[in-house]
């Protein structure tokens, strides 16, 4: 199959329309129905809630394209790494226990997503400068595998807390644990670290391409494969895990949004990145929007918006592709 | 291209896998390899081929002895001093994403010489393609080619890197006859340049007329080295592939066969 060049005039083209046009959606539409909102709802309400969603895609999205990268697996999700699983464990604790205290979730799963993201660096950080001989295990297979592990003992958490819940404190967390930007008020955490976490990779998004195409090739070329590769993963952790503590454990926009951008032709990690990261946000901008509109009053979680709207997306454009 | 520098194994131990406890695989080899100079790399399945490029690459840390090119040991080399002097070709590729053939060549150039303009780059990875009979794929997905393809794309690549020391990993495993001895007449050419090409092989008689010297492991420690002439015969030959390999001289070209009769 012949590759076409990278449609970068028109990826820019479309972002610089599709993001405000995202935003204008998101701002104007509301439970009430269309229109320009009240001062304070917009202020207080509205723009947080959309700026919220958009950084909490972005993130997503930036975390699931550097870890299909570094680990060199298609199928990397941000998810995968524990820090999510980590954070709900945090999270729900403090919505059990501390449920009247001021962002009792948010803060629960930041210190979850902490400790989870310690604990992967801490059981694989020799792993992850492992594995550049073809012959060895790959390091960035165990990286996977001790955050499946991770992810498994939280959910087994998880469960416990659900089963000693009261059905008030369920609802909240069932919701929480669907992924919900309602009350999402904290909008700039996830931006700077989705800022950061850009920061970090989008310089060596060259060198992450080559890993990407065989990690010990990577290091005969020059590239210090093991330092990049914690970097990719620090920075995904932390994307992931503010993300988390914003909205909750948002599914599919980490996964499919870079593969997404990949199918449109833009396939170099210096544009993967950076358009990952818009289309993340205005996906989740745009499905948080639906899921506060479609059936008002009544306000869906967003994650169940996405998986709807996202998987014929993506089969979509994947099975068109292939024909 | 700059001319390569001699490497030298000295006392040189390889375990399976790199490891302390693995199977012996070379026990001790000491040996020069010089600028110009083609040596193919012989031996039985698992006796360590790769595993001694790996270490020549720098990716595998010997058990004992030092691997040294221009004098210094390889651990003392720079990664990226050592891209321009050293290109290694892998056995298996793996592409998980998207990345046209030139994109591919374009990564070992960009390596090696990254102020390089980007048109400058892309037309030489596409002349680089044409050397090996590829050309044509230049905008394929490399993931969309043959096996024999995607190993001449992979060649390219490593020629592209501009490095003087080649070390390829059975790189006629996929090809055709008339692509391997289009391989043969550019590495010929490669080490005429000042080149120096380490490669491991199977098949003897292309062994025999791509090589200026050998060296064939038996899996159990024990090497052999030199002009090709020396390490090319029948005894040793036999003993290390655990198979009666008969010689035929004509003209100065030895032709190998074995009895395929005596292998049940």
């Amino acid at each position: 199959m012949t590759l076409k060049p990278p449609p970068l005039t028109l990826a820019i083209l479309v972002t610089a329309l599709g993001v405000p046009l995202a935003f204008a959606l998101g701002l104007l539409s509301g439970s009430s129905g269309w229109g320009w909102p009240a001062h304070d709802i917009f202020w207080l309400i509205r723009l947080p809630r959309v700026l919220a969603a958009f950084g909490t895609g972005a993130a997503l999205a930036l975390a699931g394209a550097l870890i299909q990268l570094v680990t060199r697996n298609p199928l990397g999700d941000p998810h995968i790494l524990g820090v999510t699983s980590g954070a709900s464990v945090g999270a729900l604790l403090l919505m059990l226990l501390a449920s009247g205290m001021v962002l009792a979730p948010e803060l629960g799963a930041v210190a979850g997503a902490l400790a989870a993201m310690t604990l992967v660096f801490a059981l694989s950080w020799r792993s992850m400068g492992r594995g550049l001989s073809p012959s060895a295990q790959p390091g960035t297979v165990v990286v996977l595998l001790v955050g499946v592990m991770i992810g498994a003992a939280c959910s087994a958490a998880v469960s416990f807390m659900l089963t000693v819940a009261n059905d008030t404190q369920l609802r909240n967390i069932v919701f929480w644990l669907l992924g919900d930007l309602n009350g999402a008020s904290l909008w700039w955490p996830v931006w700077l670290a989705c800022i950061v976490a850009f920061m970090l990779s989008w310089p060596r998004s060259q060198e992450l391409d080559w890993i990407a195409r065989g990690d010990a090739w990577a290091w005969t070329l020059g590239v210090p494969v093991a330092r990049r590769r914690r970097m990719a993963i620090f920075a995904a952790c932390l994307a992931t895990g503010t993300a988390v503590a914003t909205a909750g454990s948002i599914g599919f926009v980490g996964l499919v949004a870079p593969h997404i951008v990949r199918l449109t032709g833009l396939r170099h990690a210096r544009m993967l990145l950076p358009f990952s990261a818009l289309f993340g946000g205005v996906f989740l901008v745009l499905a948080d929007t639906a899921a506060r509109t479609l059936v008002a009053p009544t306000q869906l979680p967003v994650g169940v918006i996405s998986a709807c709207v996202g998987v014929p997306l993506f089969l979509m454009l994947l099975l068109r592709r292939k024909g | 291209m700059n001319p390569a520098y001699p490497l030298q194994l000295d006392q040189l131990r390889l375990h399976a896998g790199g490891k302390p406890d693995g199977r012996i695989l070379i026990a001790e080899l000491s040996l020069t390899m010089q600028a110009g100079e083609r040596w193919v790399l012989l031996g039985p399945n698992g006796a360590g081929k790769s595993t001694l490029l790996l270490a020549v690459a720098g990716l595998l840390q010997p058990n004992a002895g030092n691997i040294r090119l221009d004098g210094r040991k390889l651990a003392d080399w720079r990664a990226e001093e050592l891209a321009r002097q050293r290109a290694w070709c892998p056995q298996f590729w793996l592409d998980p994403f998207p990345v046209t053939a030139w994109e591919t060549v374009a990564c070992a150039l960009l390596a090696t010489h990254p102020e390089q303009a980007a048109s400058a780059v892309e037309a030489q990875a596409r002349q680089w393609l044409k050397e090996f009979d590829v050309g044509m794929l230049a905008d394929r997905d490399v993931r969309t080619t043959s096996g024999g393809e995607r190993q001449r794309v992979a060649l390219a690549t490593a020629c592209a890197q501009g490095a003087p020391l080649l070390l390829l990993d059975e790189p006629v495993s996929h090809l055709d006859w008339s692509h391997q001895s289009l391989l043969q007449a550019r590495l010929k050419r490669w080490s005429q340049q000042g080149g120096l090409v380490l490669t491991a092989i199977h098949d003897l008689n292309l062994a025999w007329t791509l090589a200026t010297h050998a060296l064939l492991l038996d899996g159990k420690g024990d090497t052999l080295h030199g002009p090709k002439e020396q390490v090319l015969q029948a005894e040793a030959l036999s003993a290390a592939y655990g198979v009666p390999v008969h010689i035929r001289e004509e003209d100065h070209t030895r032709w190998f066969r074995i009895e395929l009769e005596q292998t049940t």
